[in-house]
């Protein structure tokens, strides 16, 4: 769950809220999923920039996973601007799956 | 490195308004044409053409299957084109004429009234498969990326259109002279149309795109499906061909033999996506899909059978055969597997579309209970099984058995499109 972050500390805290926003299809949250690529903070304008990806560009899921990332990062920093946005470059792949997903997807 | 980033990528999905209705009539009519299934196992040992016969079969490829994949497509084209759908004002038409059409043409056949009941049911199931196909093709022309799954849903629409124009044509043949024969001498290709350009075409298109989704599989071979794409197509053209020069009936073997390779290397693609799946475990909805895609071969044997080993007198019981093989067999297969992989999606993205934060909401497949799905699914095999043996020992008893097994699967099936459709979130 390789996640770039310029704000280890307060990332960890974004993590910990993301572990419960769910993959509906799969069953698996999106941190365990590697769908989250990259967090950052900006201190001084309260904004936080997010990026991540759906394992398929054609998810119908697409759309409820991302509001609910926002919602989640709402939630973890209800003071600041929340920024999530979506990328296919680079593609999910199935080295993003934290061991623990593995885990989970080999049943 | 990342790219650049947006928004833009996410995927448009269809209200579920638009979506539902086609779910609740197709399980409606499945019900309806397993019960009329029960009452006229009979008909096994009759010629297809009949009245009773014509109603069961129209339930079955209007009421249940094109009713259910109207919906399923008006969900999915998002995905398969990759754009949104066009227009939910014709996707709401395409319900109402068809939906007021079936029920005309399904009582007109079971009567035989060839008149005002049958012509009235084919001009607005007519009208509902325009507007389905206008609404295709337009949502494919504003999408602007035009890959193999949209020559797929595109092609699968015309398809459909040129069947159901075509019956219309039969159906007016029945009362004044539009054709150079009478209508039952088109019935072949007629169905084929029906269930080689519209059903076979869209489930591979469909199927193509969805089965490696859920298995969380990278394979992908656009080449074959090209292949595919047009082996199907032209079995199909060539089959048309050689029934109107009245070829001699060992020449079917080519479009046969077309249509064989097109799913076997359709059943080589799905077994590729599976065997590098990432999900390793595979839910039991995908399980009667992949079982869905073998039962394709199932008619294509039937109809080896019927050309090699039988005499031309004995054709008729191979028709219903075959028929079967294909309506109760391969197409509710992949209906009942594929119903419980979108209806509960669809259900779960009104019901908590933005409740999901919390980690506390329900996966889509608890909409549903799987107890009732297992049930369903062994009780359909079942019954689907001693039906095909009913037919070919001509057996009664096997016959009332497997229809009855029919009917009671039926029942699992609409009380878990039921449950699901109407699951409310649990209060706090």
């Amino acid at each position: 769950m390789n996640v770039i972050s310029n704000d280890q500390i307060k990332c960890a805290i974004a993590l910990s809220g993301l572990y419960n926003v769910y993959d509906p299809e799969i069953g698996l949250n999106v941190v365990d999923l590697g769908l989250i690529y990259q967090i950052d903070f900006d201190e001084t304008e309260k904004r936080i920039d997010a990026s991540m990806t759906l394992t398929t560009q054609f998810c119908p899921m697409g759309e409820s996973i991302n509001s609910n990332v926002t919602q989640s990062l709402m939630n973890s920093f209800p003071e600041w601007e929340i920024h999530v946005n979506l990328t296919f470059d680079p593609p999910w792949n199935h080295s993003r799956i934290s061991p623990e997903g593995q885990e989970f997807l080999n049943g | 490195m990342l790219g650049p980033i947006g928004n833009s990528g996410l995927q448009q999905t269809t209200t579920y308004k638009v979506v539902l209705p086609f779910y609740v009539y197709a399980a409606l009519s499945f019900i309806l044409a397993t019960i009329l299934l029960l009452l006229n196992t009979h008909l096994v040992d009759e010629h297809f053409f009949h009245p009773h016969t014509l109603a069961i079969v129209h339930s079955m490829a209007l009421g249940w299957g094109t009713m259910i994949i109207f919906g399923a497509s008006h969900q999915l084209l998002p995905v398969l084109i990759e754009g949104k759908l066009d227009s939910n004002l014709l996707a709401y038409l395409t319900f109402i004429f068809s939906g007021i059409g079936i029920p005309f043409l399904i009582v007109g056949f079971y009567q035989f009234q060839t008149g005002f009941l049958l012509q009235t049911g084919a001009i607005l199931v007519n009208l509902g498969v325009l507007c389905y196909m206008t609404n295709v093709l337009s949502s494919i022309y504003e999408s602007k990326k035009h890959d193999v799954h949209a020559w797929y849903m595109g092609a699968a629409a015309l398809w459909l259109f040129s069947t159901t124009f075509f019956g219309l044509l039969l159906v007016f043949n029945f009362t004044r002279q539009l054709l150079p024969n009478n209508s039952v001498a088109y019935l072949s290709i007629h169905a084929h149309m029906g269930l080689i350009g519209w059903f076979l075409m869209l489930v591979i298109g469909v199927a193509s795109r969805l089965i490696p989704m859920f298995l969380i599989s990278k394979y992908d071979n656009k080449k074959t499906l090209w292949l595919i794409f047009i082996l199907i197509n032209l079995s199909l053209l060539s089959f048309i061909f050689l029934n109107e020069i009245n070829a001699p009936s060992f020449s079917l073997y080519l479009p046969l033999l077309i249509s064989l390779l097109g799913i076997v290397l359709f059943a080589r693609h799905c077994y590729a996506a599976y065997r590098v799946r990432i999900r390793k475990n595979v839910d039991n909805q995908m399980k009667i899909s992949l079982l869905s895609v073998l039962q394709m071969l199932l008619p294509k044997i039937v109809l080896f059978v019927i050309l090699i080993l039988l005499p031309k007198g004995q054709f008729s019981k191979m028709g219903i055969l075959y028929g079967f093989s294909i309506f109760f067999g391969w197409l509710t297969a992949i209906i009942l597997g594929m119903t419980f992989k979108t209806l509960p999606f669809i259900v779960w993205n009104k019901v908590y579309h933005n409740k999901a934060h919390a980690g506390k909401t329900p996966v889509p497949k608890d909409l549903f209970s799987e107890k009732i799905y297992d049930t369903m699914s062994v009780v359909y095999l079942v019954g689907f099984l001693l039906f095909l043996i009913g037919i070919i020992f001509s057996s009664e008893f096997l016959l009332k058995i497997g229809a009855f097994a029919l009917v009671t699967s039926a029942a699992l099936y609409v009380s878990n499109v039921f449950k699901t459709l109407l699951h409310q979130p649990k209060r706090s």
